[in-house]
């Protein structure tokens, strides 16, 4: 029996957890090999790592109760990899991280889903995409992109930004490194910036029909792919992406352990943030439980809780349902929830569920990004290089 | 579309810094939505005639002084570049900002027909020195034409506008507090881009001499 200083976490019961895990394999194994086995020794090493990889972290998810921690280390681990994999095949398509005037006008610019709030207007009065990249490719294609983000979207709103996103696992994994924050006082009226970046992006990109965020505000430009630098306009672009990153992506979540990008510039999280007034699921607060320690308040990475949370027993439309402060909370107050039901209900079948959900969208999307990676650094160790 | 565009920008400035003044004034308090139309509209109005006549004011500054300077480029450039600051400086770090409409309320205590009060609200608007207005009365004057000025600030009334059409509605926005910060932000952002604008036309501007 757990006292009850130390409700949280509460995990699920041994066998239980060991049944779901063999669920989630028997899915991974499917979802990860595409019902083949891979020939190349690298390729097969890869996947046998992904796949426990994957599944000794949902069983732990469950078994621990832990909820951020574990999530937090496959969402970096994907970031990482994302860049190594991404990098790596920039530098085998056209020898180079920058993009030429060419491939802009042949419209193989690989497209990623922080374009999204760009296209949605222009492709409702034009009917056309307003980005350089091809529909149907086969390197992340826009079909693609809209397609995984539909259904993501409907699944955890803005749990997108902490489940999904491969950017997300950057500032995230920074935010970690220090112990304490160095930076403790950040007036919560940032929050609403990302809601600003998106209004205008939305609007100039009617207005001028080109994605203006990517043309100028992008931190993860300087981690993938830019154009290459041929005018003092794209000299003083690249100093901005390089510059954001550094700031937004490294030294800010280092001194404040807050994801600084993701809370405080990305105008794709600001709409994914209404889209949690649709999702289903919710992170709330049981007011009788709660005694006010504001330990959730502290911890939260995107400043989602707040008083005003406290008092209403929900988190802010913000909230990416990392489950930091659920995995923090004293008093196990606070859990996932899902809309119109009791409150605290049936928390664990509540958690499962969004669990489940979560962490495939996290798993499947992940998966080919990690073995890429992990080939890739196996062949470095081989060969030298990461490229073929 | 750059008019449309400014005058989308600055019309969140006037919902993050001028309607909260305005409100109280312009919509007589449990009047109705037909009265409050009423007094939008004539506010509007006198948005738009302050406007033009700034229109054409613009474009004779650029006729009698720009167009005669040697250094066209960098004093506009300049002038981008201080007014852009202090539409950062506003957006991201004061509470306040100068809006001509704050007046309002001490001309609405003296005058007694309250129904001119919406309509001088709007031309006193309409010829506010706040950041926005004076980029957009840089960027008109820069571009020289008459026909340009006025087509420049009739899209900056058009996107300006935008913003007031929800006011009489304005009791049922809960979330107006919002509106206001991210309206701000939106505009400082802008604010941003004329900065770039600003520090090209100097660099320009200086290579020339
Ligand atoms: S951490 Fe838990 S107990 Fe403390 S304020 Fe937050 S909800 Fe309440
Ligand atoms: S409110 Fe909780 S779940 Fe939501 S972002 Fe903050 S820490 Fe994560």
């Amino acid at each position: 029996m757990k006292t009850d200083t130390h409700q949280v976490p509460q995990g699920e019961g041994k066998g239980r957890t060991i049944v779901l895990t063999l669920v989630m394999a028997v899915i991974t194994v499917v979802m990860f090999s595409q019902g083949k086995m891979p020939q190349d020794p690298k390729e097969m090493i890869a996947l046998v790592l992904t796949l426990l990889f994957a599944n000794t972290l949902f069983f732990l998810l469950l078994y621990t109760g832990r909820t951020d921690r574990y999530r937090a280390i496959y969402f970096s681990t994907f970031a990482v990899s994302l860049i190594i994999s991404f990098v790596s095949h920039m530098f085998e398509a056209r020898g180079s991280m920058s993009l030429s005037e060419t491939k802009i006008l042949q419209c193989e610019v690989p497209f990623c889903h922080l374009v999204i709030p760009m296209t949605l207007v222009p492709m409702a009065i034009t009917k056309t995409i307003i980005f350089p990249g091809s529909l149907l490719g086969k390197y992340a294609s826009i079909a693609s992109m809209f397609v995984i983000w539909i259904g993501a979207t409907l699944a955890l709103g803005r749990g997108f930004c902490s489940w999904v996103c491969f950017y997300g696992g950057l500032d995230d994994g920074f935010s970690r490194v220090l112990k304490r924050p160095v930076i403790r006082n950040i007036n919560p009226k940032w929050i609403y910036l990302p809601f600003a970046v998106l209004l205008l992006v939305a609007l100039t990109a009617a207005v001028y029909l080109s994605p203006v965020y990517c043309s100028w505000l992008c931190p993860f430009k300087a981690v993938t792919e830019f154009q290459a630098v041929t005018s003092t306009k794209i000299l003083i672009q690249t100093i901005i992406f390089v510059g954001l990153f550094i700031g937004l992506v490294i030294v800010l979540p280092i001194l404040t352990k807050k994801r600084t990008q993701c809370a405080f510039l990305c105008p794709f999280g600001a709409m994914q943030s209404l889209t949690n007034k649709i999702n289903v699921f919710d992170v709330r607060i049981d007011k009788e439980k709660c005694v006010k320690c504001k330990r959730c308040i502290q911890v939260c990475p995107t400043l989602s809780m707040s008083e005003e949370s406290l008092e209403q027993g929900c988190a802010r439309i913000t909230c990416m349902k990392c489950g930091k402060c659920i995995d923090n909370c004293p008093k196990g107050a606070i859990s996932y929830h899902i809309k119109g039901t009791d409150i605290p209900g049936k928390r664990n079948a509540y958690r499962l569920l969004f669990l489940f959900a979560a962490f495939l969208f996290l798993a499947i999307f992940s998966s080919h990004i990690i073995q890429d990676g992990i080939v890739r650094v196996l062949k470095l160790i081989t060969t030298g290089s990461m490229i073929s | 579309m750059q008019g449309f565009f400014l005058g989308l920008s600055s019309g969140l400035t006037c919902v993050a810094y001028c309607t909260p003044v305005l409100v109280p004034y312009m919509l007589g308090e449990g009047k109705g939505i037909a009265h409050n139309f009423a007094a939008l509209a004539q506010f509007l109005l006198g948005r738009l005639a302050g406007y033009l006549a700034f229109a054409f004011v613009a474009w004779l500054i650029n006729l009698s002084v720009l167009e005669r300077l040697e250094s066209k480029g960098l004093l506009i450039g300049a002038l981008y570049i201080i007014f852009s600051s202090f539409l950062m400086i506003y957006a991201f770090f004061k509470t306040d900002a100068p809006c001509a409409a704050r007046s309002i309320g001490h001309i609405a205590g003296k005058i007694k027909a309250s129904l001119l009060i919406p309509a001088m609200a709007g031309l006193l608007s309409g010829i506010a020195f706040c950041p926005p207005f004076l980029l957009a009365m840089t960027h008109a004057a820069d571009k020289g034409s008459l026909s340009y000025s006025l087509f420049f600030f009739l899209m900056f009334f058009i996107g300006t506008s935008v913003f007031f059409i929800p006011m009489p509605f304005i009791g049922a926005l809960r979330r107006f507090q919002a509106l206001q910060i991210i309206g701000k932000m939106a505009a400082g952002i802008v604010g941003l881009y004329y900065l770039y604008a600003g520090i090209i036309a100097v660099v320009a501007g200086v290579k020339g001499i």
